[in-house]
């Protein structure tokens, strides 16, 4: 006997309902709900990312399709999560896909392309151009240029445009449960559907603390593998353009990714 | 929107006529009414809208919202005054202890005390019944709830039948069925678009799903009598029935009389089917019927 649909008593607490190990355990329990979440957003991230980052970064460094990929992005922005993959969900099921992964997947990937290939596209287009004629003097390839040059100065803005996009799909992840799928967006679904606020708010506190720990996750990521050299050129750049002052200042990388945060500001 | 939209079209193709019982119609409050968010219901609260206000009162037929939840406490805290609910699913929602059963009357009884308590009144039911109904594909060699115990089905339903005596625990405390596996589905065509795909076996719907013929599903029979009776019934704010006395009581009345079984069949055809608005559709059928 599975019991996937234990119903909640309405009195219960929320700090019973955290508190009762039964709320974690089993198949509709809050560990195997976070596994489901974690994956397909996991899955999509690594998607979009694979999709946005390279084109971006291609088509930046050509100068290539300036209007058309803004009007893209701007089209890719205004689409409805969850009309997109409520409308797919049908065309899933008839084409016996079943519910899951493919209509949630497709919407969330369509939601998060859009910001990361616009970081993306901003930041290499906006890297300083007199580092890149620099590096084509000293007999770089254009490819060698984009690699070694563009996006190593570029890559904090990247991340950043990652970092948000990432804790958007965390965010809206839960609209899976409201289109026959599970995940953390469960809790909320049975909630409103059993008018059981205990589920409802404990729903969105998970939701709210995974989207949080996941934004947290992207700034350590980004600290372990920006480029050595960038880097280096935070700590070096102060006191050349500054004076007296030898100690590299840390504040200095704040300053330049909200530089390059109001760059993003103004092409949207 | 579109319910505003229709409101003022009704109140515009009917403005003459409406201006003229005017006179006979008291100051009140105004008639608020909505549907919950499913079609049948959103056609239901149209037609008792468009109905009334081409009668003279003064109605707001607000956007379909939620379901029986946020209606009845919508209906307590005032933000309608008039809803529109299936007697059986109120019973469940206002009076969960109190014996089911499958007398129209005797639900009445029930939910008039429970409705009493919150200042309502519910008028008579409508000859029209959409209750619960178990759904399975055509092929499935079954004809009671009962024949099912031992098929290991998936079931697949609305996260409020999963804490609901009459629905999920019916199933599995009084007849006794071991589901293979459950999937919470929003109440809605989604059901049968995944029993159709064989994503479930089994799905909790209602009697009046227009694709249960479309795509040949079947209705088992409730054999051990779970499912309540749910004859529609209107349900009025004491403070409507004050203002406007026994004229609304037995306008609305006069209007439940004539709602069959086969209208809502008709209705949820033409909106789920042929894609079609619930506001036209129930402007339609009042205008057919004359009684707008």
């Amino acid at each position: 006997m599975m019991l996937a649909q234990r119903a909640i008593p309405r009195d219960t607490t929320l700090g019973e309902w955290f508190t009762d190990p039964q709320s974690w355990t089993g198949s509709a329990g809050i560990l195997a709900s976070l596994g489901d979440t974690v994956v397909l957003c996991l899955a999509v991230i690594l998607t979009s990312s694979l999709l946005a980052v390279p084109t971006a970064a291609y088509l930046a460094h050509h100068r290539l399709a300036q209007v058309t990929s803004a009007w893209l992005v701007n089209i890719g922005r205004a689409l409805p999560t969850f009309a997109v993959a409520a409308l797919l969900v049908p065309v899933s099921l008839r084409g016996g896909y079943g519910f899951e992964p493919w209509p949630i997947f497709i919407a969330l990937v369509l939601l998060t392309v859009p910001p990361m290939f616009l970081s993306t596209y901003v930041a290499v287009r906006e890297v300083d151009p007199a580092a890149v004629d620099a590096a084509r003097a000293m007999g770089f390839t254009e490819r060698a240029v984009l690699r070694s040059v563009e996006l190593p100065l570029a890559s904090t803005v990247i991340f950043t445009g990652l970092r948000v996009a990432g804790v958007q799909v965390v965010a809206t992840e839960p609209i899976r449960a409201f289109l026959g799928g599970d995940g953390l967006g469960r809790y909320i679904r049975d909630g409103i559907g059993q008018n059981n606020a205990t589920l409802t708010i404990g729903g969105t506190i998970l939701i709210a603390a995974l989207a949080g720990i996941t934004g947290l996750v992207f700034s350590a990521t980004e600290r372990l593998i920006k480029p050595y050299g960038v880097r280096r050129l935070r700590a070096h750049r102060k006191p050349r353009s500054g004076d007296a002052d030898e100690e590299p200042d840390l504040g200095d990388t704040d300053e330049f990714a909200s530089h390059h945060g109001a760059a993003v500001g103004r092409m949207r | 929107m579109l319910a505003i939209t229709a409101l003022l079209l009704a109140a515009c193709g009917n403005g003459e006529e409406a201006a003229d019982q005017d006179l006979d119609i008291p100051d009140g409050p105004t008639i608020e009414i909505r549907g919950q968010d499913f079609s049948e219901a959103i056609t239901l609260a149209e037609v008792y809208g468009q109905y009334l206000d081409a009668l003279g009162y003064d109605v707001d037929i607000h956007s379909p919202a939620g379901f029986r939840d946020e209606a009845v406490s919508d209906l307590e805290a005032g933000t309608l005054n008039m809803i529109v609910d299936y007697i059986g699913g109120s019973q469940a929602q206002l009076a969960p202890d109190a014996e089911p059963s499958s007398d129209p009357d005797e639900v009445m009884e029930i939910i008039s005390e429970a409705y009493a308590d919150i200042g309502a009144t519910v008028l008579d039911y409508t000859p029209a019944i959409d209750g619960d109904a178990f759904v399975v594909r055509g092929d499935l060699d079954a004809e009671t709830i009962s024949d099912v115990a031992d098929m290991d089905l998936v079931l697949g339903a609305s996260a409020q039948c999963f804490e609901r005596p009459q629905c999920y625990i019916g199933f599995t405390d009084v007849y006794g069925i071991e589901f293979a596996d459950t999937q919470t589905i929003e109440f809605g065509p989604l059901l049968g678009e995944a029993l159709d795909a064989g994503e479930v076996d089994a799905v909790v719907w209602n009697d009046t799903a227009p694709q249960i013929e479309e795509f040949g599903f079947k209705v088992l029979e409730d054999d051990e009598g779970i499912f309540p009776a749910q004859n529609i019934a209107p349900i009025l704010d004491d403070s409507l029935i004050e203002a406007y006395g026994d004229d609304l009581v037995n306008a609305i009345n006069e209007l439940s009389a004539m709602i069959t079984t086969d209208d809502l069949l008709d209705w949820n055809f033409e909106t789920d089917i042929e894609f079609r608005e619930s506001d036209d559709v129930a402007t339609e059928w009042l205008e057919e019927q004359g009684l707008i």
